[in-house]
């Protein structure tokens, strides 16, 4: 490792299949795609699923609400903005309540510090709030804790596949 | 204030200010410790936020960080960040071990990582402070080792995202036997580094 490390700045997954979600965005797919984000630390993947089509949707959102934030940028990075937009997007005509839900994320990364530590619960909370809303039930998580996760939905079996490296793989 | 509008002038004034901490850093690293460590300062640059993932080589790169918070007359953060490797070998230096001897972080390594860190950015904050007359204070450090992409997602969020702009200080910790690149990161929101700026008088 020297200065040389400053030069490498491209990332890329080599699977044309997977489809990146950026921090703060969602996306929409079908099988044979797979939806796959990177590096949750207090942010909240929420993957939605529809058995009959094998369609779904992954969001990586970072705040509860637009109230905790005036910066500008896309407001998809609110779970209370971004989860109504992504079921209305997975759902495209059917009714959202056959969707079901899985959650991954919203962990407290840095541990002496109280104020950052709890915004992943309160992203939880609010997520978990806004699919109730909308009848969409939670059938699995891997939340909290204190350490990173990255996830990719397949859109085949809805299963959600979780890598961290604290405990490898894990498939919800 | 974007990085590509800073002017080779305002580049090298943040340069300096490096430098200045860097210097005071490694004199009270090395009261600390009773053994010299040089710390040098061989690169300053100006990336953007969503770019410092790939600094590393992506944002699941296994990182040792350390965060604090900036209180005062400027808003912020300050996120000191080493690599696996890079952090493994620095404990080593600092403990003045024989390179490859520490092979995991425990509960002591961790806050050996979060002393030495704090001191730096104490240290580079001081320069910046007396230079530009501002009062900067920092909060208690904290310490992650972690996914990189996670650790930056909870810097920006904390200073409310509006940090578009990450001022990157290369920064060499070097003794008789190793030398180990680690990165600080100084997050400012946008108008206080025009508030820096203009207090250097390079606006």
């Amino acid at each position: 490792m020297s200065t040389g490390f400053l030069s490498g700045l491209s990332w890329g997954d080599p699977d044309a299949n997977v489809i990146h979600v950026g921090t703060g965005e969602f996306a929409v797919a079908e099988h044979p795609a797979i939806l796959m984000t990177p590096a949750l630390g207090s942010c909240v993947g929420v993957a939605l699923w529809d058995a009959f089509r094998h369609r779904g949707g992954l969001a990586h959102v970072m705040l509860p609400t637009p109230s905790e934030s005036n910066a500008e940028g896309n407001r998809d990075r609110f779970a209370s903005v971004a989860i109504p937009h992504m079921v209305n997007a997975v759902a495209d005509g059917v009714a959202p309540r056959r969707l079901v839900a899985k959650l991954v994320g919203g962990a407290a990364m840095f541990k002496s510090d109280s104020n950052l530590s709890n915004v992943g619960e309160r992203n939880l909370e609010e997520v978990r709030h806004q699919l109730d809303l909308l009848r969409i039930p939670v059938l699995a998580e891997d939340t909290g804790g204190s350490y990173a996760r990255t996830v990719e939905l397949r859109l085949d079996t809805g299963l959600l596949v979780v890598r961290s490296y604290m405990y490898g793989i894990r498939e919800l | 204030m974007k990085a590509e509008d800073l002017s080779v002038l305002q580049i090298d004034a943040l340069r300096e200010l490096g430098s200045i901490g860097a210097g005071h850093a490694a004199t009270a690293l090395s009261q600390m410790l009773n053994h010299a460590v040089d710390i040098t300062v061989p690169e300053i640059k100006l990336v953007p936020v969503s770019d410092v993932p790939m600094v590393f080589g992506g944002p699941e790169t296994l990182v040792g960080a350390v965060y604090t918070r900036l209180l005062g007359d400027v808003s912020g953060g300050m996120l000191f960040i080493a690599p696996r490797a890079a952090m493994l070998a620095l404990i080593d230096l600092l403990r003045n071990r024989e390179p490859g001897t520490t092979k995991s972080m425990n509960a002591d390594e961790e806050a050996l990582a979060t002393h030495a860190a704090s001191i730096l950015t104490a240290a580079y904050l001081s320069a910046i402070s007396r230079m530009a007359d501002l009062s900067l204070l920092p909060s208690a450090p904290a310490f992650a080792f972690d996914m990189m992409g996670a650790i930056l997602e909870v810097a920006t969020m904390d200073i409310g995202m509006k940090a578009d702009t990450a001022i990157l200080v290369l920064t060499s910790f070097v003794d008789e036997r190793a030398v180990v690149d680690a990165v600080l990161f100084y997050l400012p929101d946008p108008d206080s580094l025009d508030i820096i700026l203009g207090r250097l008088g390079i606006v």
